[in-house]
């Protein structure tokens, strides 16, 4: 995606933003139906107060985007229209790619291939310093969280599976 | 008096409390760099190792780890804009800017200074005014809490950074996320769906790790090149230290909101934090500059966090209600050393309470030196290239989620809440209030629901009780000041 239909998409995010929201707080009230009305008092008031912020959020955004000519909504030093894709792509799924390899496969693998396999999607080029750098971080770690923090370190969820395989053998 | 101040310092001054005050500062700073490995869990973790010690020893150690860790919680909030405890989130709203702006040292001297000035004020304030305070702490009941709660969310909805309406949203959000769980009043599951990790609701570190340091994390690497985007530090660490007393009245406003804050059981620091922060901008000749790196909006949150830690403990030592995870895990301490909390200990072990209140003063100066000392060396992370710093930090980050409860499952959370918060942020919604609505939705409807029953179920309680109805008066001049001020033509800062 280029960055300047990236720029163009901001007021779809925003509107998802309102969507989300309104959908959270609709749930809100829908489920707390079958609850006690002492249970059910506070979501009711909350999804309520929730819906009708929204709507005063969403109205006033649909007023701006009927102006015939809008507001720029993309200043020049936006960083995020100024980001290449792969950067772009690195920062929105670093984490949850990190999540479910720390999931499956524990903290080594999860970390290792955090130090090094996102420097480079980001542009980064020095190998040398990157190994130095990620061995030591992981090193370091791998001795702080469970010896200093008292945390021990999970292999995930394929580890786990594995160590149970290597034991009963 | 002067006699038990006497029998603390000499107590408190014995080379072995000495070390156990250096060692438990140490340990505070340094999980206080940790995103969600905050002071209370490493008293938690330490906590089985003072069963041996001597009370006053592993007292000190234990409250020297707490203040160390509210210090040190205020670093990465200054370098990284990630708190490594939830009391220092809001520090990172003017620390950060500073930090992006070459400042950094400049940011952590004011903080220091805060600190240190704070936390000296709520040692002394927990010494000589622990008595009538714990009578007013008395005085409130579940309407003033109920107040205090929509105050809270009143003052940050109000003056939280961005749209108003966007803030109420945001606050009302929190608050929705607050009743997943067992209702503390009927017992009854509210949005669980059947799944054993929401029956105690989503957990406050999770959420805290997402929306801070996963959040800034993705703000990073679409940005690139170094969090000091001069590529050099500017100022020094005693300009930033001497700095924070040309603004007493921030400073004095801050520590006595805080102190009062701790005071009352159940709000704790964070909120204390956040607090004081808006209060500070809303007081300001200049609350235009808040969020873009003023010296006030850091000394505020520090000042309010520090003086809040000490003062939380004037109920748990003289009533045995602990105000905060702080306080709680120091009465276990106190249990378990076979000592009774109340106002019996001042008057059978005065050597141990004024030990430990002369300990907690000197350990102020203590955090503050090694604070210092430390401060040169942190700051040079500022100029490392954000492409090898964002793995650390992601990988820090979300081990810090899973350590707290050692639970998979908030990892995902914080992911989460991260990539929200990263689109809620781009779009101005203000993050502050989703959290303040988090930590005070229990808090407002646990005391709404009390007051009632207590009350017969009649609603008029809230504007009959004098502290509850003074409380919500202050709630509507928030929300009618910015119109009356315009009125009176006396102009100031749009609060937007």
């Amino acid at each position: 995606m280029s960055t300047d239909s990236r720029a163009r998409n901001y007021w779809r995010e925003e509107f998802a933003l309102i969507a989300l929201l309104l959908i959270v707080f609709g749930g809100v009230i829908v489920f707390s139906s079958r609850l006690p009305f002492e249970a059910q008092l506070f979501p009711l008031v909350i999804g309520a107060a929730g819906i009708l912020v929204c709507l005063i959020i969403l109205i006033d955004q649909l007023r701006r985007r009927a102006v015939p000519a809008p507001a720029k909504v993309v200043s020049d030093d936006d960083p995020v229209a100024n980001a290449t894709w792969p950067r772009f792509a690195t920062a929105l799924l670093s984490a949850p790619v990190f999540g479910v390899v720390f999931w499956l496969f524990g903290f080594y693998v999860a970390s290792l291939a955090a130090m090094f396999v996102m420097p480079p999607l980001m542009g980064y080029s020095n190998w040398r310093t990157m190994l130095i750098v990620g061995l030591a971080t992981v090193g370091l770690l791998a001795v702080f969280f469970p010896y200093l923090v008292g945390v021990n370190l999970p292999h995930g969820v394929v580890g786990d599976w594995l160590l149970e395989r290597l034991q009963s053998h | 008096m002067f006699d038990n101040l006497y029998l603390g310092l000499m107590a408190a001054l014995q080379p072995k409390q000495f070390l156990f005050m250096v060692a438990g500062t140490v340990i505070g700073l340094w999980v206080g760099v940790l995103p969600g490995l905050g002071g209370p869990v490493a008293m938690a973790i330490l906590i089985p190792f003072t069963f041996t010690m001597d009370p006053l020893s592993a007292l000190l150690m234990l409250a020297s780890i707490s203040v160390g860790a509210a210090f040190g919680g205020s670093i990465t909030s200054i370098l990284l804009n990630i708190p490594g405890e939830a009391s220092s989130a809001a520090t990172a709203y003017d620390g950060y800017p500073m930090a992006q702006q070459g400042k950094a040292k400049v940011a952590m001297g004011l903080s220091a200074g805060a600190s240190m000035v704070a936390g000296i004020a709520g040692v002394l304030i927990l010494m000589f005014v622990s008595g009538p305070v714990a009578k007013v702490a008395v005085a409130f009941g579940p309407a003033e809490y109920f107040a205090l709660a929509i105050l809270g969310l009143t003052v940050v909805s109000v003056a939280a950074l961005g749209s108003t309406v966007k803030g109420l949203a945001m606050s009302a959000f929190g608050i929705a996320i607050s009743l997943i769980g067992v209702d503390s009043i009927l017992g009854t599951e509210r949005y669980t769906f059947g799944y054993v990790y929401l029956l105690d609701g989503i957990s406050f570190v999770p959420v805290m790790v997402g929306l801070f340091a996963i959040t800034e994390l993705i703000m990073m690497i679409v940005e690139g090149g170094t969090i000091a985007k001069s590529g050099k530090l500017e100022g020094s660490l005693w300009q930033g230290f001497w700095g924070t007393f040309k603004y007493p009245f921030t400073l004095t406003q801050s520590t006595a909101l805080g102190a009062f804050i701790g005071v009352i059981p159940g709000l704790g620091a964070t909120a204390a934090n956040f607090l004081a922060y808006s209060v500070a901008m809303r007081s300001s000749k200049h609350p235009e500059r808040f969020g873009k790196g003023t010296p006030e909006g850091v000394i505020a949150p520090e000042a309010s966090n520090n003086s809040c830690i000490p003062t939380s403990l004037i109920p748990a030592l003289t009533l045995g209600i602990p105000g905060g995870a702080t306080a709680a895990i120091l009465l276990v301490a106190v249990t378990v050393q076979g000592l009774r909390p109340g106002p019996l200990l001042f008057t059978s072990n005065p050597e141990l309470i004024w030990g430990f209140f002369m300990g907690l003063l000197i350990g102020c100066f203590m955090a503050t030196i090694l604070y210092l000392v430390m401060i040169p060396w942190f700051a040079m992370i500022t100029l490392v290239r954000i492409e090898l710093m964002a793995p650390m930090l992601l990988i820090i980050s979300l081990f810090g989620a899973y350590a707290n409860e050692r639970n998979m499952m908030d990892v995902f959370v914080a992911i989460g809440f991260g990539l929200f918060g990263y689109f809620a942020r781009r779009h101005g919604y203000p993050l502050i209030s989703l959290v303040i609505g988090l930590i005070l939705g229990k808090l407002a409807e646990g005391s709404f629901h009390q007051a009632l029953q207590i009350s017969d179920h009649d609603y008029s309680v809230f504007l009959l009780r004098p502290l509850s109805a003074t409380i919500f008066a202050i709630c509507v001049a928030l929300v009618l000041w910015p119109g009356v001020k315009k009125r009176l033509g006396k102009g100031g800062a749009e609060v937007t």
